[in-house]
Formats: C-alpha cells, structure tokens, sequence
C-alpha cells in the first residue's frame, strides 16, 4: 500500500488526505494548531472549477445541510456577503434580500453588535432594529452558553416570535451539533432566522470540524498537536518524517508528501522580518512584498528543490503555495481545488 | 460669541494656557482641530526630560526641563511614572564625553549621579554588559494623554470653554487687530464666528498657518520623528545613550509598552509623519546596542510625530521656546518650540503676556495646584491606581463593579469606556482610544473596535462606517512597517476587514 504524509490539518490538508484515502492510500495527516479554516467564515466564496461534486461529497454532513449556487448574506458587520456555498441560514438565494430584519444580541456581548449592524443595515435600505437580550454573558465565554437546552433556546424562540420584523440575525453560535437549533427556531417563531457571517467563530470551526471527521472516517490517520520536524529526502525524493509531538519522536518511512501548511498566517511558512521561508530548509519559496501572495514555488504541482529543480514525490496545496491571483477570503476553494490537483500529480507522477 | 480670550490649539500648551488663563479669572475659549494631543503632544516619546539630554547643547532648555521636571512629578503624579533614568556609554562611544556631560549636567542643574557598570546592571539588568559608563538621572516616562486632559478638565472646572474638534478656518484682522474668527464645528455647540479680545496661536506644528490667517508669518521648522511600540515593558528605566543627541537614542517604558525614539529629518508639513524601512532598522539597531533584547521583541507599531523647532529643524535646533507677538496685529500671540516636559512654563509665561495685554495682574498657580491624585495614593487598590494612571480624578466616577472587557489587549473595561463618553469629548473611536488605549495592544483595536462602537452607539449620533474607517486607517498607518508575528496579525485583521467585511475603500 501507497504511503503519503499530509502535513497540515486545514481544507487542503483534509481534502487531500480524504482523497488519497479514498484512492487507496495509507494516509498519516499531522496538524497543530488552529488552521486558517478555522478562523475563516465557512463559507466557499467561489464556485469551484474543477471538482465540484467531490467537495460536495467531502463536506456533506447530515447535522449541517449545506446550500449553493448565487447567494447572499450580511456579515457581522452588517455589509454585503456573497458567496457560493454557505451554511442554509447564513445566506439567501440571490434576490431574496430581506425587507426588515431585527439585530439580535446579547448585552456586552462581542458575537454581534447589534447598533452597529442596524445603522450599516438601515443605511443600506434594509430596514432594520437592535434588540438585546437580557442575558448576561462574559465576553470571552461563546454565546452558546447562555443556551444550555432545548428549553433556553424554546424560551429564545418566543422572545424573538415577538419581533416585528421578517427576519432575524443572530450571533454565528450554533455549533455542528447543535446547528439543527437554528431551524427549530425558525419553526417556532415564524421568521426568517439568519446568521451573521462571522469569521474566527463557530462557522470556521464547524467546517474544520467537518473536515476532519470526513478525513478520519475515509481511514486517514490523524496525528493532532504534532509537528512535522524534519524530512528524509534523497535525490529529489521524500523518503521518510520525523514527527514530534510533546515527549514523543516518531521516524516513519513514506512514498510521497502534501505539504498543505498554509501561509504565514497560521504559522505554516516561517516568517523572519518580512520575509518568508521554508521551516524544512528543503523547498524554494517564492517572496512577495504582499503578506499574501508568497509561498512555496512549485512546478506541475510539485514543489522544488532549493537548486531548482523539481522533486519526484512532494507536492504542495492550498495557502502556503504561493499565488499572484489570490484575494483576502478568496482562499477556501482555491486551497481545496489546490488539493485535488495536488493529489492527481502523486497518482500521475 | 465675545471672549476676552481665544487659545487656538489643543496639544499640552493650549490646554495648559487655558487651565493657566481660567484660574486666574480670565474668561478664555480653546478650540483644537482634532482631538487633544492631535500634534506633536501626542505623537512623541512620552519622556519626562531631566534635561540631561540637552544639557551639553541646550543649557536653557536643560534647566528649563529640570525644573519643570519636579513641577510635573508633583502636580501630575497620575500621569508619571517616576521610573528614572539612565545615561549609558558603550565601547564605540567618546569616553571623554560622560565627563563632559556630567559637568554640563551639575552647571545646568540636572542632577546626574554615576554609577559603576557593576551597579547599573544591577539596576538594569537587561543593559549591554559591555556599558563604559553609567549615569542615573531623574528622566521619567509621561502619558500625554492623560497629562493633557486633566488640564482640559481642570481649566474647565474654573471656567473655561475647551472644545475639541473645531478648527479655526479664517480670521478678520482691522486696524491692526483681530476682529472675527470663522470656526469649523464638527461637534457642534458654538456659534460659527468668535469675536476675542486676544488670541493666542498654539497650534504646534500647524502655528505659521495659523499665524498666516492673520496675514503674519511666524519663522518654523518642522522636523520629523519617528518611534517605535514594543511589545511589553523592556526595562525599569528610560534609557538613554550617553552621547551626542543622535538618532535611535532613547528607549522609554510606558503604560505595557516600550517606546523607542527618535529620528530627525526636515518634515514638509505638520502631516508629514510617515516612517520609512529605515528608520525602524535605525531605531532597533541603535536601541539594541544599549539593550540587546530589544532586537527580539515584538514590534507592535510605528508613529511619527512632527517638531515644531524655533528657526530651523533637525537636531542643532533649540529645544527651547518663544512667544512671539507681530508688529502689525497687536492682539496675536503665537508661541512655538518646546518640550512637552516645559508645556507648564510655556503656558505660564505666556498667559503672564496675556494678562499683560488685559491688564490683568494676577499671579500664576499652575505649578502650586494639582491636577489629580498619585496613582498608587494610599488606600487605593491596585485596579484603583490603574485607572487612576491613564484617567487621574476621573477614575473615581468609573464603575468597577461592571467588569467587562472590551479590549482584551489593553484590558479596558467597558465602564472606562462609558466613562470617557460621559465626558462629551470623545466623538471617535480614536479619541476614546487616546482616552482608554482601547486599540493600542498588539491586535491595535481589531477585536475592540466593534465593540467600542456599539457603545458609542448606544449613545451618540455616530455615524458607524465613517468613524471605523477613519480609526482603521490611522491604526494601518502604524502597520505598513509590521514585522514578524505582527505581520501575521496584520494578515488576519486584513482577511477579516477586507476579506469577510468588505471595509476596504468603503466611505
């Protein structure tokens, strides 16, 4: 059996080890730390090009359906999102922009800010109103606390059934398991229930978790809080990784490596000054004055070596990967588009 | 409106004219463009001059700085940290020179004392273990901020008008005086023209332009500084290079950051405050070579900041002040130069030529009368004397019981914030910021600024995309130079402004 090391535990990272996976690899995906996934809105910003019905199928999930196509929604702040695949309540089918909504928070809360997303709303021709609930809530504890059961948020359902307005935003706090919370509560208080798009929060984190559990149930063997250390690589090849993880060393001997550790954001790339660099010594990065744009050279998918030329078995996807193209949130589609081609070098090469 | 007199300016001066001015009965109205401490009040090193600095150079500014050194520490000890300072000569310094500058020191009135390098890593141990010679001074580190604001509350308090946000757009001189002056009122609450029996022009940087509107010229240089924020206090005292005023000699602890300073290049006008690549490699390797820590630290941001130097700029020119009447408009006095450690006497010697103008032959008290409380005053709690740091007398009207934190960075709470806004002169997320340092941690206020606004919301007629641009473009200015870990922070606050919030180019 075909042995491949994925190093990192964000979209590109999961997707490629979830196909590799299903191809028949034995898959080892080592990750530490929060990947920008995490942190990201949740959302897929932009329709994919290659690949469409495999990530459909990799971010299925029976706890959070999931919508497509031309959609819309309004970020914490109030200002327009748009974006091809969301979460059902986070956005709305172009077109179907709601004509009143009432801004829902809690008092002293930062999950949202409901005077400042009313005035952006109402500035906007969306006529819209604050509303606090009474429930205090410290501000580094989620939301969600504050809804412990079924019967806190029965007791929000009615608060809000009171609200006269066609929608309501609400702070993103429904996590995975309790997401199917948010259709109850448009159930049993006859409005549109809306969440706002919120980075560095629960929609981030329900999509990694998404992710993970996808790649972990395909048989890929998650290795969490390990570092990859160093690499064994002879004559352009990656033969074997030490992993490190606390007090533990491990060796293992490997057939091919995706290296998906994301830019400088989440610590992937190391970052010196201004500049980024290879934290394996081993792969040619390209610079870039813009924080956003460098990353690790790569050729046909594969990455290079520091003389130049291209490794036989070592490829990389997503953030850390340097792009000329890429935008601020642009990243989640093309780091699992990145992911497949990734994956289709190894099984050509 | 009628005012015997109009101060035009709000950084240290004009604040300190007007508390001068109200308490010796004169009815007095300041206006200030931006916020207090816009100019060079705010952006500078927050260095309590001993007057060691200038000793050798300076004589008059050196004596100037050390008494009013002791005037500050005892009338606005909330606002110093009497964390003193020291002088250090490493290797590749003038041996000569800490003779020289001991003897200028003593002849000036600076009280210098040396110490053994044994001794001065002792009291500094991060210091270069290679340090020549060590000489422990009085420097302190100074919050302009607060300093200034205690003089607006205070002037207040005995009667004076002091508004922020309203700039002064013309004048009308008439035989050979001031008659009218147009002001622009972005908060509202005063008439649009003032009629003043003097003016005072103390507007720091912006004081030929003033001067100009009465068809006066007023002889300026402006000089550019820049400065860097570090990440954490990185020693106990201000530590200055014992040498020849140069560039990157100046490292000053204040509030959870360190402060290094300075530069000097000829600045174009009193916006020019940008800060170039090599002006923060300057600052870190010349700071480091007397700390060599720093060169390890985190870098939250850089500022500048914009001298107003009597005659020409750099770093030859006086750091002492003048006030200067003109031959053909009797009724204007512009005042420029200075330190913001002599902002006292500046303010005293020229309310002494106003009063002079009005007859008025009462004596000054500024340097007799508190401004506010020690911070670590007996039987205060130590969340008491952190307050009482950044807002002085204020800090007794906030709500401690309330602990919520708006700005986990700086720790603020939303109360001080509430406090602030109580106030009336904070209308931006800038101006609470000066106020509370909601925004000046390492993240500089991308997690608070949301939350600092639905207060403000919650209160005040603000217009909410306006106010969070003008706040995060102020903040990004300070971020062009971020390095390291701070560019990765810089990374993410763009991925959320731009990325998820669209914010970019919206006005």
């Amino acid at each position: 059996m075909r042995r491949a090391l994925v190093v990192g535990n964000g979209a590109a990272g999961t997707f490629s080890s979830w196909l590799l996976a299903n191809n028949g690899w034995e898959v080892t995906l080592v990750g530490r730390g929060t990947p920008s996934t995490a942190m990201s809105a949740g959302c897929l910003r932009s329709q994919p090009n290659v690949c469409r019905s495999e990530i459909m199928e990799f971010l299925s999930n029976e706890m959070m359906p999931w919508t497509s196509g031309a959609r819309e929604g309004l970020s914490k702040m109030g200002t327009p999102y748009r974006c091809w695949m969301s979460p059902p309540h986070s956005t709305w089918k172009e077109g179907e922009t709601p004509k009143s909504v009432a801004v829902v928070g809690l008092e002293g809360h930062p999950s949202l800010l409901p005077r400042v997303t009313s005035a952006m709303l109402n500035a906007r021709g969306i006529r819209a109103k604050p509303f606090i609930l009474p429930r205090s809530v410290p501000s580094e504890v989620p939301p969600t606390a504050s809804f412990p059961g079924d019967e806190a948020w029965g007791a929000l359902a009615e608060e809000l059934q009171k609200l006269p307005s066609e929608a309501i935003m609400l702070p993103a706090m429904a996590s995975l398991q309790d997401y199917r919370m948010l259709d109850i509560l448009e159930l049993r208080s006859g409005r549109r229930v809306l969440e706002a798009i919120t980075p560095l929060g629960a929609p981030g984190q329900r999509l990694a978790d998404i992710m993970l559990s996808k790649a972990a149930g395909s048989g890929v063997t998650i290795w969490d809080g390990r570092k990859v250390a160093a690499l064994d690589v002879h004559e352009y090849e990656v033969r074997g990784a030490t992993v490190v993880g606390g007090q533990e060393v491990r060796d293992i001997a490997i057939d091919a490596i995706i290296v998906a550790t994301g830019g400088p954001l989440v610590d992937g790339l190391a970052l010196k000054e201004r500049n980024i660099s290879d934290p394996f010594g081993m792969f040619r990065v390209v610079r870039s004055n813009d924080g956003l744009r460098g990353g690790y050279d790569s050729s046909n998918g594969m990455l290079i070596a520091n003389d130049g030329r291209s490794m036989n078995n070592a490829v990389g996807a997503g953030d850390c990967l340097s792009s000329e193209g890429r935008d601020y949130g642009s990243g989640l589609t093309e780091a699992l588009e990145g992911a497949y081609l990734a994956v289709q070098a190894l099984e050509g090469s | 409106m009628r005012k015997d007199v109009l101060i035009i300016g709000g950084g240290a001066t004009g604040a300190g004219i007007a508390r001068d001015l109200a308490q010796r009965g004169v009815e007095c109205l300041l206006l200030e463009m931006g916020d207090y401490c816009h100019g060079a009040s705010g952006g500078n090193h927050g260095l309590l001059h001993s007057g060691a600095r200038y000793a050798v150079k300076d004589a008059v500014s050196a004596s100037e700085c050390a008494a009013e050194n002791i005037v500050l520490k005892a009338i606005a000890p909330f606002a110093v940290e009497d964390t003193g300072g020291l002088f250090v000569s490493l290797p590749q310094d003038d041996p000569d020179f800490a003779d020289l500058f001991t003897a200028s020191c003593r002849s000036a009135g600076v009280p210098a004392e040396e110490l053994t390098p044994k001794e001065a890593l002792a009291y500094e141990p991060g210091l270069n273990p290679l340090v020549v010679r060590c000489l422990a001074v009085p420097d302190g580190s100074i919050d302009p901020f607060s300093l200034v604001q205690a003089n607006v509350d205070d002037a207040r308090s005995a009667g004076a008008t002091v508004l922020n946000h309203c700039a002064v757009s013309g004048m009308t001189v008439q035989d050979g005086r001031v008659v009218k002056v147009e002001v622009r009122d972005r908060r509202g609450g005063i008439p649009s023209s003032i009629v003043p029996e003097v003016v005072v022009n103390a507007a720091g940087a912006w004081v030929a332009d003033v001067a100009s509107m009465a068809g006066c010229h007023v002889p300026m240089g402006l000089d550019q500084g820049s400065m860097l924020v570090l990440d954490g206090r990185q020693g106990r005292h201000v530590i200055n290079r014992l040498r020849r005023p140069s560039n990157g000699d100046i490292a000053v602890p204040n509030h959870t950051s360190t402060i290094l300073g300075t530069t000097s290049r000829p600045a174009r006008s009193p916006n020019d405050v940008a800060v170039s690549r090599e002006d923060v490699e300057l600052l870190i390797r010349e700071t480091s070579a007397m700390i060599p820590s720093l060169r390890e630290c985190r870098t939250i941001r850089t500022y500048g900041g914009v001298r107003p130097l009597l005659g020409g700029g750099g770093r030859e020119a006086s750091r002492s002040f003048a006030i200067m009447g003109d031959d053909k408009v009797d009724n204007l006095l512009s005042v420029a130069g200075g330190k913001l450690t002599t902002y006292r006497l500046m303010a005293e010697k020229v309310t002494d030529r106003v009063c002079e103008l009005l007859g008025n032959s009462s004596n000054c008290r500024t340097h007799l009368e508190r401004l506010g409380p020690s911070a670590e005053e007996k039987g205060g709690s130590i969340s008491l004397a952190r307050l009482r740091r950044k807002y002085g007398r204020a800090a007794t009207s906030i709500d401690t019981a309330d602990t919520r934190v708006l700005c986990s960075c700086e720790q603020v709470m939303r109360s001080e914030v509430t406090m602030v806004l109580n106030n009336g002169d904070a209308l931006t997320l800038a101006d609470v910021m000066r106020r509370t340092r909601a925004g000046m941690g390492y993240c500089q206020g991308f997690d608070c600024s949301l939350s600092v606004l639905e207060v403000m919301m919650d209160r005040n007629d603000v217009d909410p995309v306006p106010s969070l641009n003008e706040f995060l473009r102020e903040r990004e200015r300070g971020l062009t130079q971020a390095t390291g870990d701070q560019l990765r922070q810089e990374i993410l606050r763009r991925h959320v402004l731009r990325g998820v919030y669209g914010l970019e180019g919206m006005e």
